[in-house]
């Protein structure tokens, strides 16, 4: 069942399971609570946006399906931008589907750093990865929709012997038509909105759409279930009620305010705050690229994910987001967008040490978030090695988009990247993939939430999101994520 | 609605008639109608970010290239050295604003579609 929060009144009503945040943490954890024949409650703070809904432009697709209209940023010495989705599946209707299975050497401090070897044990993630990919039909992105931003990056890492390979997604029927982050308009892309949630409806799960959560109430030491408001008219308000649990699922940013504002107090709530820092490079080949054809990330270059602690993705953008790179004003700008067709953006997605923080502001979320010398380091050899990538590929040059470097450099002149300034305000970046701000530690004074998946101190009110990772992890976390909350879904229904 | 001091910026970052086998700039493609409903929209950090934009480029940028501000007062290669003197401030803030300009007219600019064509974007 759908309740659209547009249209709502006011409304009370009670479930088993009460779910707040319809992405990939939330979405998997409805799909196994309602496969179980518990009542479940899925509550989206944005709109269902339909599949025919879908555009190819940014603004409207911004304003509709991003968070903040893809405005929301991180501040410290650099302001950031950080995308999260805010529609019906979250952030799963605008990421690429990128499918890593955590690797062991990235769970390992999970383990051995912060004892969670039996809370999270990779054996049983293992299982549900299978069980996902099964479901989901995940698949390499095959060589018949790559496009040459994709196969370019096959050529430059054999070139240099790098380990690269196309990214596994959960897009089987994919057609190369690049638009994941306006959102697939064919329906390949299984998003939360077009696979787990529907199932969980199936099963007789009620989805809120529209639906904002303020917080979750408390009675003494236990979660009653939540009280927010509709976004439409006059913002009536709703209360749920949940008679096992309340899961947060709302994100690594919205799920602490959440339990702030509701009066969970822990000197880890909020801080502890992690992301992998994504910096793209425009690669310029004398052959036409024709970014607009291709999976929209359909490739990845591993070789320095551990030694570098940085991997590098291809990606496809609109052209409202390229052009703004190209460098120079009035008709030097313009000659700049002749080499758009030109271009290919390939990115260094960085899993920074770096650990920031998430507080209520005034106007939002407040961020802060500052990378240090050994995350500039990384990120510059990792710019580096994409620019050599990008050469070995064929480039005729790269536009590094880096303050204090030359607008364009030309083969042979790739080191000049690894001496960039060591000043974060240098590059620009955006944040994506969050953790940590409600870490699951064995130890109470170690994090907010205990291997149980539950707040401490408080019945019923469990955290299932990527909150609950105690480090980044290096890769495309989506697949972590899900598997991770329906790991806590299942020990919810065993309990 | 965009100010004079406003359109003047636009048209030096876009001018109209476009160039460069781009076939319109951003006024005479219809930024000023994008730029209302970006007014209605945005987050207002984002809106008063673009408002400081539009300050620093009309009143700032002439000094960083040692003319005398505004922008209106610049012949149109000045303006456009001007401009892009932003982009290359040493001053992070100003950086920033720059490219908050050249993004928000991108996010009209670039969905347009007779400039898409021209880009060779077959949609």
């Amino acid at each position: 069942m759908r309740i659209d929060g547009a249209r709502e009144r006011e409304l009370e009503s009670g479930f088993d399971f009460v779910i707040v945040g319809s992405g990939a943490a939330g979405a998997s954890a409805a799909r196994v609570l309602a496969d179980s024949g518990a009542s479940v409650a899925v509550v989206e703070e944005g709109p269902a946006v339909a599949r025919s809904e879908f555009t190819d432009k940014a603004f409207p697709s911004f304003r509709r399906l991003f968070r903040g209209m893809a405005a929301q940023a991180a501040t410290g010495p650099a302001i950031i931008p950080v995308l999260q989705g805010r529609c019906l599946g979250g952030s799963t209707v605008v990421n690429s589907a990128i499918v890593w299975r955590l690797p062991e050497d990235a769970w390992r401090p999970w383990r051995d750093e912060h004892g969670l070897g039996e809370a999270l044990p990779l054996a049983e993630l293992h299982e549900l990865w299978d069980l996902i990919e099964r479901e989901l039909r995940v698949s390499p992105t095959p060589p018949a929709i790559w496009g040459r931003f994709n196969a370019l990056m096959d050529a430059g890492a054999r070139r240099l012997n790098a380990s690269a390979a196309p990214t596994r997604r959960y897009a089987a029927d994919c057609r190369g038509s690049a638009q994941c982050l306006t959102g697939c308009p064919h329906g390949a892309k299984q998003s939360m909105a077009e696979s787990y949630l529907p199932y969980a409806e199936s099963k007789g799960a009620t989805v809120l759409v529209d639906a904002e959560v303020e917080r979750v109430e408390l009675s003494g030491a236990r979660a009653e279930g939540v009280l927010g408001r509709f976004n439409g008219p006059g913002r009536p308000r709703f209360r749920l009620r949940a008679r096992r649990g309340v899961l947060l699922a709302a994100s690594a940013v919205q799920t602490p305010l959440i339990l702030a504002a509701s009066g969970i107090d822990s000197p880890h709530l909020g801080r502890h705050f992690q992301a992998h820092p994504g910096c793209a490079m425009i690669g310029l080949f004398e052959e036409p690229i024709a970014m607009w054809r291709g999976a929209t990330q359909g490739f990845d270059c591993d070789a320095w994910r551990e030694s570098g602690r940085f991997k590098i993705e291809t990606i496809s953008l609109p052209p409202e987001l390229v052009l703004a790179r190209l460098p120079g004003a009035g008709r030097r700008w313009l000659e700049s967008m002749r080499e758009y067709p030109h271009a290919a953006i390939w990115a260094v997605q960085l899993r920074a040490w770096a650990e920031g923080s998430v507080r209520p502001g005034l106007f939002g979320p407040r961020l802060r978030y500052a990378l240090g010398p050994r995350d500039l380091m990384n990120l510059r050899r990792g710019l580096r090695l994409t620019a050599e990538l990008f050469f070995a590929a064929g480039a005729k040059a790269v536009l590094p988009g880096v303050y204090g470097l030359p607008e364009r450099l030309v083969p042979g002149e790739a080191w000049r990247l690894e001496h960039a300034p060591e000043d974060p305000a240098c590059y620009a970046m955006i944040l994506a993939h969050l953790f940590g701000t409600a870490r699951m530690s064995p130890r109470a004074a170690g994090g907010v939430v205990g291997p149980d998946f539950a707040v401490r101190g408080v019945d019923g009110l469990y955290v299932v999101d990527s909150s609950v990772f105690p480090t980044n992890i290096g890769v495309n976390p989506q697949h972590t994520i899900m598997a991770v909350a329906m790991l806590a879904a299942r020990r919810l229904i065993g309990s | 609605m965009l100010s004079s001091g406003e359109r003047v910026v636009v048209e030096a970052l876009l001018p109209s008639g476009g160039g460069a086998g781009i076939p319109l700039g951003a006024l005479d493609s219809g930024f000023e109608s994008f730029h209302e409903e970006f007014e209605r929209a945005a987050p207002p950090a984002m809106r008063w970010g673009l408002k400081a934009a539009f300050l620093a480029a009309f009143w700032l940028s002439p000094l960083l290239i040692r003319r005398l501000p505004p922008l209106g007062r610049l012949c149109p290669t000045e303006r456009e050295r001007a401009l892009e003197a932003m982009g290359r401030s040493r001053l992070y803030l100003v950086r920033q604003l720059f490219l908050l300009l050249k993004t928000a007219l991108c996010l009209h600019f670039g969905a347009e579609p007779r400039v898409r064509a021209a880009l060779g974007w077959p949609r």
